[in-house]
């Protein structure tokens, strides 16, 4: 694992690039521990002010610093991200490998399910539990529903290669040798779905915080808690855009874009590095 | 190495269709910084004449495959031609067709050179009927009335014994034996000079082997093509070819007619491989070679089979063998044979 | 033939799957919440006071009536299906007495346009540009429109489409930025209404598109290269045949083929972007209606067009499903 990040670095300026976009996201989503003042609490500073030395990316209609708000909220966005990712992982890892393995009616009656889950417009779902549970809404029930939905798409891709792995013959070997098929899918498929699993997983995290995003910015999460999304909506609500306080949606704007292109290059760098025929392009080579 | 082109031509010869002279075709990558050479085939010379089977047998990593590629015209990066020439009868003064301007390859490509490649299961279009292929490939060269072309190919396929509904079918509807001899048909249809035919019967079963073999010597004799096989396997080599060379780590090691070879193996490898072949009848073990076959990118200094060969000695680690004529039309590249000594 | 007929069968029956899966998700959402709506709604409407108890009890039993909410669960299971099949959602409660369904009818088509358009579009001409971009490597204006979809790809839609709000908003103010047609414009098939409609697609059919083409191209792009690599392209260019022609109907032939499927396993995300982009720029379709319905806390719209989102998004993907094996022979059809 180590080798590969340390050839990516040095052989692909794309996750260069993605690398030090999300080292930058980071660092502004880890600085809001030394925040001097929790994020719930209103008209703290001066507002409406334009970013200046002292107040770096200016303040908010409602009194706060919106550097420091900023970091709250990236980081919040952040965890939800990785939250969904994480659940939804392990359900697709789980149904893409004993579907691509096993076969037969549990594939069949498993991607039923899955295509279900693809076609089925998430957002209304999403509006529709919002609208009957209101101000109960918390971002871990969210998460929740999100991951729930959100392993479907990558199961199919886990499920081809499992597919394509059973029909390879070290698998015959492993069977004749008397390995369980919990065996087999943990200690002998697992290494080759992984790097699959990687940039899966930065999609899944640009798809969730997207939605997120969209769902905040309605007003249609719990807009106390601070999040990109809802930031903008604050300031949408406060008017910010015709006030002329540009640097409100500015910055949670421009953050939430540098995070997702990161995303986005770290893994279609990762992808890229993968594929032997797409390593011998960068290089100059093509078959 | 002049000398041993000449003395492939006896005088009075027509002029052969096809002239390799010392090819060089090596793979260079360079990735992740690291920069790799590999000489894939390093001086091949070899000659076929008008209306000649010449086949090209050797292992899997004895570089035939590059050797076609590059007489081909398939040049693509990795791949460079870094030395040699390959000059076609109907295709003089360009030393090859990675030179030749595209009008030139347009007018002699399924005209004048055709080929046949191994796992037709892949070489026509999946989404199109077989009939498109026919359109794409064969219509322009031949031309006229669309029907009067239509009734060409039926005709055509029923010489490989096709009914015309192979036309409408799709690549995947036929089976591994129809889907070849509607390619041998594809590529013969042009009656062209030249067919390169690539391991096309591997993957059959032994009987539509036979089949495929017998109807391309056929059509061969019908158009007077030449034709270039290359295959690993020396009982398709047996059954079929006029001449034979031998490839060994990007070089041809022997040169001679068919039946010549399998008679009076000259070179240490050729000996092993023609008593690798079972015989009806003799039961002896046989005995495989030492080692494995060299590493391209970093091959053994002056005969790369000299790792291997029981007659090496020290000339042979030292010094490329030359390529040189043994006997009348039997050329062989090995220090041990011009000193006279035998396996 | 009959081949086609048992894939038509196998699709319609994961159509139906789909839609009763999706239709029973939100029965689940809706009937197993800690809220009451019919509670809320009343505490809403008496919030302002001077409403008499007997009333309130009234108002509490034809709500419960007409939420569908009185009975025993598998009674109010089988109203529910009732219902959705009768295509009755009941009265609008924010633009009452209006039937839910003539609100739904009335911005189903300005969505299904908005979409269609964009959509098609998108594909279009993403597919287009990444299929020459994967066959023209060395090109730089297609290598600089692969960087640029790369940028977009990953954007989410509601900030593309605020930036485009704000562009031509406030910095450029050349285009409509709210509604579907000039207000006050009948909305009759005349020139000018059309000219209008057409106006007012521009900068949210423009969001949509941005984004999809990226994702299109980038995807083509990518298939081609593999493509290129398949046995029957070398054998073309063996054969001599043109390049454009083994650009057109040998390397993007095949390659459009998984990019169909991928677009029957997009258009549920791209329904949602629309939705966000319906609202930014109050266009009037079902998006906006949606948004509205929940801030005017109108349960029967809200619950109506969630039903029809998924009905129709599930129609949409039946349709490209079938066009499928039109297009690949050798779908297995057994």
């Amino acid at each position: 694992m180590a080798v590969l990040l340390r050839n990516l670095l040095r052989h692909s300026p794309e996750f260069r690039i993605g690398a030090v976009l999300i080292a930058v996201v980071l660092l502004l989503a880890t600085l809001a521990s030394v925040s001097p003042s929790p994020p719930e609490i209103v008209y703290v500073v001066p507002p409406d002010l334009p970013p200046s030395p002292t107040y770096w990316f200016g303040t908010t209609s409602r009194g706060q610093d919106v550097f420091w708000q900023l970091s709250f909220a990236i980081r919040n966005t952040l965890l939800f991200g990785c939250n969904v990712a994480l659940t939804s992982r392990v359900i697709a890892l789980t149904v893409g490998l004993i579907s691509g393995y096993k076969g037969g009616w549990t594939d069949r009656a498993l991607m039923s399910v899955n295509d279900t889950l693809i076609v089925i417009p998430l957002l209304p779902i999403l509006v529709l539990f919002y609208f009957v549970m209101r101000d109960q809404i918390s971002w871990l029930m969210l998460a929740l529903i999100m991951a729930c939905f959100g392993w479907a798409y990558d199961a199919r891709l886990i499920r081809s290669v499992v597919m394509s792995l059973r029909a390879r013959e070290f698998t015959q070997t492993c069977l004749f040798s008397g390995m369980s098929t919990r065996q087999i899918l943990t200690e002998e498929h697992l290494p080759y779905v992984l790097p699959i699993v990687f940039s899966t997983t930065m999609n899944n995290m640009v798809w969730s915080i997207g939605l997120e995003v969209t769902l905040a910015v309605l007003g249609f999460t719990d807009i106390d808690r601070p999040t990109i999304g809802g930031m903008i909506y604050w300031a949408n609500q406060h008017t910010a855009m015709v006030a002329g306080v540009w640097w409100w949606i500015a910055f949670p704007t421009l953050t939430v874009v540098v995070a997702f292109i990161g995303l986005f290059l770290l893994a279609v760098s990762a992808n890229a590095y993968i594929d032997p025929r797409s390593r011998l392009w960068t290089t100059g080579g093509a078959s | 190495m002049h000398a041993n082109v000449q003395q492939a031509e006896t005088p009075g010869d027509v002029q052969p269709i096809l002239r390799v002279r010392d090819l060089q075709a090596h793979y260079r990558t360079t990735h992740l910084g690291l920069r790799r050479g590999v000489r894939a085939v390093d001086g091949v010379s070899f000659n076929v004449r008008r209306g000649e089977i010449f086949g090209l047998a050797g292992e899997s990593s004895s570089g035939k495959t590059t050797l076609i590629k590059s007489i081909a015209g398939v040049i693509r990066p990795p791949l460079e031609i870094v030395g040699g020439t390959v000059d076609f009868a109907f295709l003089p003064g360009f030393g090859g067709l990675h030179r030749a301007p595209p009008a030139e390859l347009a007018r002699i490509r399924w005209r004048h050179l055709s080929y046949i490649v191994q796992g037709s299961m892949s070489v026509l279009n999946p989404v199109r009927r077989v009939e498109s292929a026919f359109l794409d490939f064969a219509y322009p060269h031949i031309g006229g009335h669309r029907k009067q072309f239509e009734q060409q190919v039926i005709a055509h396929l029923a010489r490989m014994r096709l009914e015309p509904s192979v036309l409408t079918a799709f690549p995947h509807e036929l089976s591994g034996g129809m889907r070849q001899r509607a390619t041998l048909a594809l590529a013969t249809i042009c009656r062209p000079d030249f067919i390169i035919a690539d391991e096309p019967t591997t993957a059959l079963d032994v009987l539509v082997q036979k089949e495929v073999l017998g109807m391309m010597r056929g059509i061969q004799r019908e158009t007077g093509s030449s034709i270039l096989l290359v295959t690993h396997d020396m009982g398709v080599h047996a059954h079929v070819t006029d001449r034979l060379g031998i490839m060994y780590a990007g070089r041809l090691v022997e040169e001679a007619a068919t039946a010549e070879i399998f008679r009076n193996p000259l070179h240490p490898y050729t000996r092993h491989l023609i008593s690798s072949l079972p015989r009806i009848g003799d039961d002896a073990p046989r005995a495989g070679l030492v080692g494995s076959p060299p590493n391209l990118a970093d091959p053994p200094p002056g005969c790369r089979f000299h790792p291997r060969c029981p007659l090496a000695t020290e000339i042979c680690r030292g010094e490329v063998p030359a390529i040189r004529e043994a006997d009348n039309g039997h050329r062989v590249a090995c220090f041990a044979v011009e000193r006279g000594s035998r396996a | 033939m009959s081949g086609y007929a048992a894939y038509v069968g196998r699709r319609l029956g994961q159509f139906l799957l789909v839609v009763f899966i999706g239709i029973n998700v939100a029965y689940v959402i809706t009937h197993a919440s800690p809220i009451d709506p019919v509670e809320q709604s009343i505490s809403a409407v008496s919030s302002y006071g001077n409403t008499a108890p007997g009333a309130i009890e009234q108002m509490r039993n034809s709500l419960r009536d007409l939420y569908g909410l009185s009975g025993t669960p598998s009674e109010q299971y089988l109203l529910f299906w009732k219902r959705i099949l009768r295509a009755d959602f009941g009265p609008s409660m924010s633009a009452f007495p209006t039937p839910v369904a003539t609100l739904i009818g009335r911005a189903l088509p300005w969505t299904v346009g908005l979409l269609s358009v964009s959509t098609i579009v998108a594909w279009g001409l993403g597919n287009l540009l990444g299929g020459l971009a994967g066959y023209y490597r060395q090109s730089r204006g297609l290598k600089l429109m692969g960087v640029i979809a790369m940028g977009l790809h990953p954007i989410p839609y509601y900030i593309v489409a605020m930036l485009l709000l704000i562009v031509f908003g406030f910095v450029w103010p050349v285009l409509p930025i709210t509604g579907g047609s000039t207000m006050n414009l009948p909305q009759t098939w005349t020139p000018e209404f059309v000219l209008s409609v057409l106006q007012h697609a521009i900068l949210p059919a423009l969001s949509l598109i941005l984004i999809g083409v990226g994702s299109w191209f980038l995807g083509m792009r990518a298939l081609v290269s593999n493509v290129l690599a398949e046995e029957f392209v070398l054998y073309a260019e063996l054969a001599g045949v043109k390049p454009w022609r083994i650009l057109t109907l040998y390397v993007m032939r095949n390659a459009i083929v998984p990019q169909v499927t991928g677009l029957a396993m997009s258009l549920g995300g791209i329904f949602n972007g629309a939705v966000i982009t319906e609202k930014v720029f109050g266009y009037p379709g079902l998006g906006s209606l949606l948004v509205d319905a929940v801030y005017a806390g109108d349960y029967g719209l809200v619950l109506g067009v969630t039903t029809i989102s998924i009905l129709g998004v599930s129609v949409g993907v039946l349709l490209i499903d079938l066009t499928y094996p039109l297009l690949d022979p050798r779908v297995k059809i057994s």
